[in-house]
């Protein structure tokens, strides 16, 4: 701001009151406190308080409705060895892992490979990078429904396949036990891809030039100075990409959701943490009557157990480069 | 520098290459919606995925607009972006002006409490949170979602506010003191000013993850007349899932505005996605 700018800014403010019914002291005091209040309240009401009644809620019986049961630590109980909720618990955790080792290997591999291209004097890499970009933006309503009908089996996907001999038979992605989950993953990834790119490339570019001209003076070649000077400074990046990654797909379950159901079908085969949670909250099926708020809350708080470490390493990463 | 940079003609072609293939994954699905989302039926969208639509039909977005509700859709998922985007910039930026500029005993505690909204996730809250609101009554109200997506977002918007904030110099702020001028002066006159860029930043992540939220709608709405896109998305699937032309026009409905936000700001954008990003 220019020093004209200053003073016009200050010439605006109101003169100083020569008489206050409080002092300056006082009424600083109570308009920061009425400043405070409207944000405290807001994330204190329904995002704070809700996160620590995690731990009450998961001591009772309670199908949300009606009074609530004293169980202790029943429900964790429940979850980690009654068969019918271990198997669930199970076959969910080890599928969202599965969801998640797909995802992260492709944007590391893919994203990684496309950053490098997009750091050279590549012709048009400013248009490239908006293009990639371009789905992220994207509702992951609108994205599940467009890919739902572009994979299916009488989609334009396996309308091509079919159409240059590639395969003999549609392949049904998303209603084959074996391949709908990898699918799901593959959405995931189409989705937030650009993502991924332009992190890594913020990290490339990051690349102090004088490291690299070292490298080049040594008689280092192209790849010789990416493998050496560039890619061991990426680390930072892609430990990044991963916290995020993981915090995401071990608590949202949108694509599930939103074309398998709280089912998570066929055959439960693209259940992950998220759509467990749901259904042991709502209820799965129209007819299910087996909600329990208590095991859904006892649930809620494993998960995030499960995720703690990479969260709070992902905040102090946050707070570090504030 | 330039020999690592620097490609030559034949390096080149093959990075071309590479890039036009990713993007071919990109823009083929929407290249699809948009051709079928032109076609007059489901017939000519089986027999030709990538044929050229013959007629041009346009009344596929006409009859989502009107028959399937569209418009009532839209109009509940701008009142709650909107709504969000407002009552998060002023929380945000009132929060974290004080907390960053008028530290106080308890001060620091409050931040950290805003930590863990930032570090464990709503949804895993679902239950509570859902009991919650309907104790207060805001079960299936546009209020209730409006103030769930608003808390949600909070946490990391007060974030960047706060680094924001502290690189700003306190010496405009000072001789406003020295004048007498209060907190709600400051903030109005002098903070608010220069939080711009940030709160901007803010608001349109707002705006596109208000618009394209469903997991919180989807909990907290239960009549249809108050659906969002997200959810109107989904009972329009219910109800056409195999009028595939249809649904391809719904789809593009739902994207418009997050595309255009996004043309509008692409820079903006992409730089307030990786914010707190890589740093060394």
């Amino acid at each position: 701001m220019t020093p004209q700018a200053d003073s016009d800014a200050l010439a605006t403010m109101t003169p100083t009151e020569s008489r206050r019914w409080l002092s300056y002291t006082a009424l600083e005091k109570i308009q920061r406190t009425l400043l405070l209040t409207p944000g405290v309240l807001l994330y204190g009401i329904f995002n704070f308080i809700p996160l620590m009644a995690l731990f009450s809620l998961s001591l009772v019986k309670w199908p949300g409705i009606g009074p609530k049961e004293f169980v202790g630590l029943d429900n964790f109980a429940k979850v980690l060895t009654q068969e019918y909720y271990r198997d669930q618990m199970l076959n969910a955790l080890v599928q969202n892992v599965i969801f998640f080792i797909v995802i992260i290997g492709s944007f590391l591999i893919i994203g990684t490979g496309l950053a490098l291209l997009l750091s050279f004097k590549t012709w048009g890499r400013k248009t490239y990078q908006i293009l990639f970009f371009l789905p992220y933006p994207m509702a992951g309503a609108a994205v599940a429904y467009l890919l739902d009908l572009f994979v299916h089996p009488r989609g334009p996907l396996n309308a091509f396949l079919m159409q240059t001999g590639l395969v003999d038979n549609a392949i049904p992605f998303l209603g084959d036990p074996d391949t709908a989950l990898i699918t799901m993953a593959m959405f995931y990834t189409w989705h937030r891809m650009g993502f991924a790119i332009m992190l890594i490339l913020s990290g490339i570019l990051a690349v102090r030039t004088d490291l690299l001209e070292a490298s080049m003076l040594d008689g280092a070649n192209r790849w010789q100075s990416i493998r050496n000077v560039v890619l061991p400074v990426l680390g930072p990046a892609f430990v990044l990409i991963t916290v995020i990654v993981l915090v995401d797909v071990f608590n949202n379950a949108d694509y599930v959701l939103l074309i398998m159901g709280p089912e998570a079908g066929p055959l439960r085969s693209t259940d992950i943490m998220g759509t467990f949670l749901f259904r042991t909250a709502f209820g799965g099926n129209a007819d299910t009557t087996d909600t329990n708020f208590g095991l859904a809350a006892a649930i809620g708080l494993l998960t995030a157990l499960m995720i703690l470490p990479a969260a709070i390493f992902l905040a102090l990463k946050n707070l570090r480069s504030s | 520098m330039d020999k690592i940079f620097k490609l030559n003609k034949r390096e080149q072609l093959v990075v071309q290459l590479i890039m036009l293939a990713w993007v071919v994954v990109v823009l083929v699905p929407f290249g699809a919606a948009v051709l079928n989302s032109l076609k007059p039926n489901v017939g000519q969208v089986f027999r030709e995925p990538f044929g050229l639509p013959d007629p041009v039909t346009w009344s596929n977005f006409a009859k989502a607009w009107v028959n399937a509700n569209f418009a009532q859709y839209f109009l509940n998922s701008a009142i709650i972006s909107v709504s969000s985007v407002i009552l998060v910039t002023f929380c945000a930026s009132t929060t974290a002006f004080v907390l960053a500029r008028m530290p106080f005993r308890g001060s620091t505690l409050i931040f950290l409490l805003f930590l863990v909204g930032v570090i464990i996730p709503i949804r895993l809250a679902l239950a509570p949170l859902f009991d919650i609101v309907r104790g207060l009554g805001l079960l299936d109200t546009l209020l209730g979602v409006i103030l769930v997506q608003s808390a949600s977002m909070m946490p990391v918007a007060v974030f960047i506010l706060v680094s924001f904030m502290k690189n700003i110099s306190t010496e405009l702020e000072e001789a406003a003191k020295m004048d007498g001028a209060l907190p709600f002066t400051i903030y109005a006159r002098i903070i608010f000013p220069l939080m711009r860029p940030a709160i901007a930043t803010i608001a349109l992540l707002t705006f596109v993850q208000a618009w394209n939220e469903y997991f919180l709608p989807l909990i907290f709405l239960q009549s249809e007349s108050h659906y969002p896109l997200t959810l109107g998305l989904q009972r329009f699937n219910q109800q056409f899932a195999i009028q595939w032309h249809m649904m391809f026009a719904g789809i593009l409905i739902m994207m418009g505005p997050t595309i255009i936000a996004f043309m509008l700001a692409s820079k903006q954008f992409i730089a307030g996605l990786t914010q707190g990003g890589v740093k060394e």
